[in-house]
């Protein structure tokens, strides 16, 4: 089940980490579960800018570059809409969905290209996108490994923000690998307290589990007893005592 | 009411909230708190698999069942989780410890006064997409209509979930599940923000966010959204006439 999926998951990555791929190591990870041809993973900025997070291959850097400087193409799409997108054949294309971005892209080697968003409840982080040099579908089993990849991403993403170390992050979703509801609504207390969006909140909540060295779901039931608070006159966390 | 005259108020009114835009999460906890009605029984919840496989909890009948739903996935073991597995249904399951089937979550449930464990598969051609989990405090027997009507709930739950998919498509059965669990995590959140700036708890906050969707006719997910992107105050929100649970 999903938890063999997430050993593999960690597995690989710690196997790109001692080979010394870093930034790359996420995407490199996405493609091999995937069995796709290559993956790229774009953050967007609230104003809804793209920058790339790294690319596994030089085709998928291509791939990224083009979207950033398009404005359009799956990760685009993925990044603002709700949902998955793909084109499952790039060169009989007859929709003409990217105008700009197909003929580029089916040069640069892609004919199939799919984009995963990469969003933690109404916060978007960004997407991550894939390419196959062949056109064709995803299995169902290639599509679930495709999502469970994006929320891995999307806990990645929110642990580098916080400042945490690759080990650090593996060892929370290890730890964790079902997503807490507790964390959310925790999240959501601190919003209000800190005057803050959900996003940053999920940040701050997690740049304090690893300052304090406490689990994540552990730090979480305590903001909901309102036992620790955030403080934003001070910006400090406070803890009842007794 | 009597049990048939129930069951018929119920399928009405969850066909009445299978209409455009209706809201998942929303129609899933009214599954939950109607089989706790008409099939006797103490509490129920949803569990689904989400597009990655993870077992996740989407609604229930009480806190006290959620507890129990969550306890499930992180133990990885209990009847949700066979029933998921092997897609069949587990009916009038006693409770007693030891258990050697379920050696971590039998004692759990004990604790929280459960006896008694039914759980019916939500099944599309052949996937099990999830499963309804139906908990008794005391022993007693669900017979063979309660398990009809039972499965028939789970049935209606499992369409209220695909309504909207066109095609069997593989990204389109894992965009249903995505986006249902993607709605939760967005309800969790405004609860939070409620439940901190009313000073209330989470069942207040989500009893709050449910009638403030109902009486204007708005979707949870969409109040919800409204909340967390700082669209709707929290202080703005209806108050439920009623106290309910989730």
């Amino acid at each position: 089940m999903a938890t063999d999926r997430l050993v593999d998951i960690f597995a690989l990555m710690a196997q790109y980490e001692r080979e010394g791929a870093n930034e790359g190591s996420l995407c490199m990870v996405a493609a091999e579960i995937t069995e796709l041809s290559g993956a790229g993973i774009a953050l967007v900025s609230s104003a809804g800018d793209m920058t790339s997070l790294g690319a596994s291959d030089k085709a998928s850097t291509q791939l990224m570059d083009l979207e950033i400087t398009l404005r359009e193409g799956p990760c685009n799409d993925a990044c603002r809409g709700e949902d998955a997108v793909e084109d499952i054949d790039l060169v009989k294309g007859e929709k003409a969905r990217w105008v700009f971005y197909t003929p580029p892209a089916i040069a640069i080697g892609a004919r199939a290209v799919f984009g995963f968003p990469v969003r933690i409840g109404v916060v978007r982080l960004g997407a991550l996108s894939l390419y196959r040099e062949s056109r064709g579908a995803l299995t169902y089993e290639q599509a679930s490994n495709g999502y469970l990849m994006a929320s891995v991403i999307g806990r990645a993403i929110l642990a580098m923000q916080a400042g945490a170390s690759g080990g650090a992050l593996a060892a929370e979703l290890e730890r964790e690998a079902t997503f807490d509801f507790a964390i959310h609504q925790a999240a959501g207390m601190l919003a209000v307290q800190g005057l803050t969006d959900v996003g940053d909140a999920l940040v701050l909540l997690r740049t304090h589990a690893f300052a304090t060295n406490t689990p994540i779901s552990t730090l979480a039931t305590r903001v909901i007893a309102r036992e620790t608070s955030f403080s934003r006159e001070n910006g400090t966390w406070l803890e009842e005592t007794g | 009411m009597n049990r048939e005259s129930l069951l018929v108020a119920t399928l009405v009114e969850l066909a009445d909230s299978l209409v455009d835009n209706f809201d998942v999460i929303d129609v899933l906890t009214l599954l939950s708190d109607r089989c706790v009605e008409a099939v006797d029984v103490d509490a129920a919840g949803v569990m689904l698999r989400s597009p990655a496989g993870e077992l996740e909890y989407v609604a229930s009948s009480s806190d006290t069942m959620r507890v129990l739903e969550l306890f499930q996935i992180q133990a990885d073991e209990g009847p949700c989780v066979d029933c998921m597995r092997d897609g069949f249904a587990i009916v009038n399951r006693e409770l007693v410890a030891p258990d050697a089937r379920w050696p971590r979550f039998t004692p759990r449930a004990l604790e929280l006064g459960f006896q008694s464990v039914h759980c019916l598969p939500m099944r599309l051609r052949g996937q099990t997409i999830g499963a309804l989990n139906l908990f008794r405090t005391e022993l007693g027997f669900l017979d063979d209509d309660d398990v009809v009507v039972a499965q028939a709930l789970a049935d209606v739950a499992t369409i209220a979930i695909l309504q909207h998919q066109s095609s069997l498509a593989a990204v389109k059965l894992n965009e249903q599940l995505s986006w249902a669990l993607n709605s939760r995590i967005i309800i969790e959140q405004a609860k939070g923000m409620v439940s901190e700036s009313m000073k209330c708890d989470m069942d207040d906050a989500f009893a709050k966010l449910r009638a403030h969707a109902r009486n204007r006719n708005l979707g949870l997910t969409n109040v919800a959204t409204s909340v967390v992107s700082g669209a709707l105050d929290p202080h703005d929100l209806d108050s439920p006439k009623r106290k309910t649970q989730h």
